[in-house]
């Protein structure tokens, strides 16, 4: 017999009370909700250590950002909108060559309010560039924010790449005596743009 | 008649200094749990759902865990079953071998730890790099974690300074923990890009979408598994969830009660191979469908292993997860030793105080410090009941049926304390003996002094 079936056998000899699945539906609609869900995400966003800004009627977002980071030699980004990119991370040809990237400017799909997270979808040729750039910059729409991770979870898709996730902020770790550094591994400042 | 447990205790509680840093430490991650627990009004049935969909998916492992298996390998990833430790360190050498790996970067996983995977690897001269930066501390130290979360919270900064002096060519005398931390990450970047095949557990595994979800703060585990082409994801089968509404549950739970946060920075799903690469997951049960057909016990299954009783427990937080004999030190780590090996392990069911805060800061509501007490029960039937204490409860029951000799014995009490106290009797080590009253209530009650 194969594992899979010794194990599968095991299992199903084991069960003797199967339980029901929940009806998470009264929990999910009691759950939090924020009047307004702008200045929560904000509020969440900065105590996980990241940013954000609000762009303001008629502003130009590339001009937001060359404000944001005047000096970057290195900024990566395949958005169309995103005039101030020096490359195009889909030309690299392996994810090794986004090592050393200043700034990555990407799209977030949906946010959430209670956790400052925010969902990407991959939707360029190298999901590395989320992880290896110093710098990470979020466009997402406002009214792309959600309450709680209940709603959070309603909007998501891990699209053609097959991968997506939630990010809120920047890379941390408390490893050496619980005292908190960014940029553990991934970007060391996240700012989340909300339009 | 010491146990082990306080016997490792006693040494960990030499360096008080030491001792009352750890307990106040964890102390703080408990406060910010409880914070931000409060500031959600539906906590409490937050994790009465959560602990409903473990005994719901528990329950249906078989279907959960074979329609994960459909949806995964449709997503373009191959899934092995391993029934044991010694499987899956093998499916992965295997996976490993015919890929020509050399370096091999891993994400942290108890799983891992359990199976002992990384000493395995190393004996066939593959070389394993832990990304987490705790882990990594650790694996240069040569020595293990000391918390499931919080691997190297018995380090001091000053140890990972002459450690990272050594391996990374850091500062004399700087321990600063962000130079540290940016030292270790230009470190493992090369670590990262140059890896031929990249490792993670899995938090969650989601039979309706065949994916796995991974959570990190520091994103090592997206920083491997984005540079080489070979991706491996293997988690124990209690990790299975339905969908990924559940995951809005869990989500919402799991950091706030490991570590105080809302939620971990990275929440990553893994659904598909990278493009031209490979994605290869395996399940594991090493002991698992064992425990799910112990009725007293199958709840220890709800764990989603966020630390959270050890941060809580009075005896971790004063003892380090170096006095538990089991590598899952705490209140989880009690249970799940007693269930991997009774005879082995049962030193560490009396590193508990029952004082029950574990049961209730579980997310999912293991019922931690009732299983302990049940697992006390048994120390007898096992033949591993301290001796001291047997010959004690012993005389209290005879004791209790005999009120005559009871009332006489009564007033020897105090004369008895002090004998035993002189010659140095073992269960008094380290306990306050209590001051006896001049009149027991007895005497008070038939004088009719008790009002």
């Amino acid at each position: 017999m194969s594992s899979r079936e010794e194990i599968l056998q095991n299992v199903r000899r084991a069960i003797h009370v199967q339980y029901e699945m929940p009806d998470l539906t009264e929990l999910e609609s009691i759950s939090q909700k924020f009047p307004d869900k702008v200045q929560k995400f904000c509020d969440v966003m900065k105590a996980a250590g990241g940013n954000t800004v609000i762009l303001k009627e008629g502003e130009d977002v590339n001009e937001v950002i060359r404000r944001l980071y005047p000096d970057l030699k290195r900024v990566a980004s395949n958005l169309k909108e995103i005039t101030c990119a020096t490359f195009n991370p889909d030309e690299v040809q392996t994810p090794a060559e986004l090592d050393g990237t200043d700034l990555a400017i990407v799209k977030g799909v949906v946010g959430v309010a209670e956790t400052a997270a925010v969902w990407l979808t991959q939707d360029m040729k190298e999901r590395a560039l989320y992880f290896i750039s110093e710098r990470l910059i979020i466009l997402l729409d406002k009214e792309k924010l959600v309450d709680n991770m209940h709603d959070g979870y309603k909007h998501i898709d891990t699209g053609d790449y097959g991968f997506g996730l939630f990010m809120s902020g920047p890379s941390k770790t408390a490893d050496i005596e619980q005292a908190l550094v960014f940029g553990a591994h991934g970007p060391r400042e996240v700012t989340v743009i909300l339009y | 008649m010491s146990t082990k447990h306080s016997k490792n205790a006693a040494r960990f509680l030499k360096d008080k200094e030491q001792v009352a840093w750890h307990d106040q430490t964890l102390w703080m991650v408990r406060a910010k749990r409880d914070r931000l627990g409060k500031e959600i009004p539906e906590w409490e049935k937050l994790r009465d759902a959560a602990s409903a969909i473990k005994m719901y998916s528990n329950s249906h492992l078989d279907t959960l865990l074979t329609t994960f298996e459909k949806n995964a390998v449709a997503n373009g990833a191959k899934v092995y079953w391993a029934k044991d430790a010694d499987e899956y360190c093998k499916i992965i050498y295997g996976i490993l071998q015919q890929h020509h790996v050399k370096h091999f970067v891993k994400s942290k996983s108890m799983l891992s730890e359990e199976c002992e995977l990384d000493p395995y690897l190393e004996s066939k001269g593959i070389e394993v790099v832990e990304t987490d930066l705790g882990e990594r501390i650790l694996q240069l130290m040569k020595i293990k974690p000391s918390h499931i979360v919080m691997p190297a919270i018995h380090i001091k900064r000053e140890k990972v300074g002459k450690l990272f002096e050594k391996e990374m060519g850091t500062e004399p005398g700087n321990s600063d923990p962000t130079y540290l931390t940016h030292a270790a990450r230009k470190n493992l970047r090369q670590r990262f890009i140059h890896a031929d095949a990249a490792m993670t557990g899995a938090n969650f595994a989601v039979a309706e979408t065949g994916e796995v979800v991974v959570c990190t703060n520091e994103g090592n585990a997206d920083m491997g598994t984005s540079q080489p082409k070979l991706q491996i994801a293997a988690f124990g089968m209690e990790k299975i969830v339905p969908d990924r509404r559940s995951l809005g549950v869990f989500t919402r739970l799991l950091a706030r009660s490991g570590t105080g946060q809302p939620i971990t920075t990275y929440t990553s799903h893994y659904r598909k191979p990278r493009e031209g690469g490979e994605l290869h997951i395996i399940i594991v049960d090493n002991g698992r469908s064992k425990i799910l057909a112990n009725e007293e016990h199958r709840k220890t299954l709800n764990c989603i292993r966020c630390g959270a009783c050890m941060n809580t427990c009075p005896v971790y937080r004063r003892s380090g997860g170096y006095s538990y004999t089991y590598f899952i030190p705490g209140p989880i780590g009690i249970n799940l030793g007693m269930l991997k090996a009774p005879l082995h392990y049962y030193d560490n069911v009396s590193a508990c105080s029952l004082c029950y805060s574990c049961s209730n800061v579980c997310p999912a509501k293991v019922d931690l410090a009732e299983q302990i007490y049940l697992w006390r029960q048994d120390l007898n039937k096992l033949g591993v009941a301290n001796p001291i204490k047997k010959l004690m409860s012993g005389g209290m029951e005879y004791l209790m049926n005999r009120p005559k000799l009871f009332n006489s014995t009564l007033k020897m009490a105090p004369l008895g304390m002090g004998i035993l106290k002189s010659v140095g009797f073992q269960w008094g080590k380290g306990r306050d003996y209590p001051s006896f009253p001049k009149e027991s209530f007895n005497e008070l009650w038939k004088k009719g002094k008790v009002k």
